[in-house]
């Protein structure tokens, strides 16, 4: 078209948007790449901790679970679990969770220090010590989609493996470690959201990547004058 | 060609030929990125069956123990709980999983009715249809077992999937959650599965694109001059 140099009409959009979001597209590829080159199997922790071996039940053994829903009017679900090697009866509410004494029946009292500890360690793959175990009763940041209270057991190690304890039912809710605290802060930086790092569709996102889908179209325009046949290319 | 020397030059050929190569690939990550952050993440949900559903047990009615029906069995878990108003037994065993009436001790088949049932306790919008499905779509992927679908008339096109062998409602899917879930595949690259982002292609690319950013931030510094701020105030005297 008469007059109007596309080449650099490009280059110009290219460059000044580039300018505007160059260092998020930057911070965007190397948390991605992040995100993508350690599998998130190994983020999720998955080789802290062992796997329970399977028990079985014998019915006889167990009080009737039905028993327990006068003292439970509102229970939705009671269901068997294994705490330390003894079943109990799981009773949810909408509020909480219960736990009884399957084979008594009787309600159990709240877990000691150091029945904690005996979970963590049965649960935890490694042979570290436990170097620190703390009853918390507000959310830690790397815990901050989970409802304290709850137990925060750190075991010694370079990437400081820690596991989280539910205070109510003695389960394992999470498993943190130095690469999912890393993945953690990659996945704020690429979100955008330097707060709650949960929120994707916050404004400063949404601006950024349509900047970024403009700059990168503006680059794909680009390419086509960027291979000239046979004679250097033009600078703008 | 001449030697290759740390150049101006030389990151702007690379910039060029990994964006020849992998700028498809960077285009789409950045419009999958920009509709994903797009799509209100309320609407797209898919954090699965929620226990908001369950209502509280109903007790008036005399239950039996499960020992009375099962005798000595050995079971895997146990569970009492409700499907659709009805109090049950959920057993695993060995041999898999059984539904037990808590009241009678007899075998409870999650049917068509009974997944309308639970389905409903998710919606009030009309059913559109109802399908049995052997093993889980691609939807309702990190489920497994026979499930059933129930599709509602309403404005998401609300799908809610329940386990044919529990009765447990596993997952609710809509349209935010299927335009998401495209575009999430645009950005994962696993074109089969949509759910693994660690496959080689992506690590690879990924590698490409980390090369094709960072040369790109250095080629900003050499990339304004005064033709630029030229350009701004011959803008300016609109000349252009």
């Amino acid at each position: 078209m008469a007059g109007i140099r596309w080449p650099l009409v490009a280059r110009r959009i290219h460059k000044w948007l580039a300018l505007l979001v160059g260092l998020q597209v930057v911070l965007w590829t190397i948390t991605g790449f992040y995100m993508v080159a350690v599998h998130i199997d190994i983020i999720h922790g998955d080789h802290l901790v062992r796997a329970a071996a399977p028990a079985t039940y014998k019915l006889a053994d167990l009080s009737p679970p039905a028993a327990l829903l006068a003292e439970h009017p509102g229970a939705r679900e009671i269901r068997l679990q294994r705490l330390l090697d003894r079943p109990v009866w799981r009773v949810d509410t909408a509020q909480e969770a219960i736990l009884h004494d399957a084979a008594s029946g009787q309600r159990l009292p709240p877990l000691s220090p150091e029945e904690v500890k005996r979970i963590a360690r049965a649960i935890y793959a490694g042979s570290a010590n436990i170097v620190s175990t703390r009853l918390l009763t507000t959310a830690p940041l790397e815990m901050q989609t989970r409802k304290p209270p709850f137990w925060q057991v750190e075991f010694a190690g370079w990437n400081r493996p820690t596991l989280y304890i539910s205070a109510t039912t003695g389960e394992l809710l999470a498993r943190r470690h130095l690469l999912w605290r890393i993945f953690d802060f990659a996945w704020m930086m690429h979100i955008m959201d330097y707060e709650e790092r949960s929120d994707v569709n916050n404004p400063l996102l949404r601006i950024a990547t349509w900047s970024a889908v403009a700059m990168a179209v503006s680059g794909a325009w680009l390419l086509l004058w960027s291979f000239p046949k046979g004679r250097r290319k033009r600078v703008a | 060609m001449s030697r290759l020397r740390v150049s101006p030059l030389l990151f702007r050929r690379i910039h060029k030929w990994v964006g020849l190569i992998l700028g498809l690939q960077f285009v789409l990550w950045t419009i999958s990125g920009a509709i994903m952050a797009l799509l209100p993440s309320d609407a797209v949900g898919g954090h699965g069956g929620s226990d908001d559903h369950a209502a509280a047990i109903v007790w008036r009615d005399a239950l039996i123990s499960p020992a009375s029906t099962l005798g000595s069995v050995p079971i895997v878990a146990l569970s009492l709980r409700q499907v659709a108003g009805v109090p049950v037994y959920e057993v695993r065993s060995r041999d898999g999983i059984m539904l037990l009436d808590a009241r009678s001790g007899r075998l409870v088949r999650i049917d068509e009715a009974l997944a309308r049932a639970v389905a409903a306790e998710a919606s009030t919008a009309p059913v559109r249809s109802v399908a049995r499905l052997p093993d889980s779509n691609l939807e309702a992927r990190e489920h497994q077992g026979p499930m059933w679908r129930v599709n509602f008339a309403d404005a998401a096109n609300t799908s809610v999937y329940i386990s044919a062998d529990t009765g447990r409602l596993l997952v609710t899917r809509g349209d935010a959650w299927r335009a998401w879930d495209f575009v999430w595949m645009l950005h994962n690259m696993d074109y089969v599965g949509r759910t693994s982002f660690n496959h080689p292609l992506i690590i690879f690319v990924a590698f490409g694109a980390l090369w094709l950013s960072v040369t790109g931030f250095y080629l900003l510094f050499k990339s304004f001059g005064r033709s630029d701020l030229r350009w701004i105030s011959r803008r300016r005297a609109g000349s252009m």
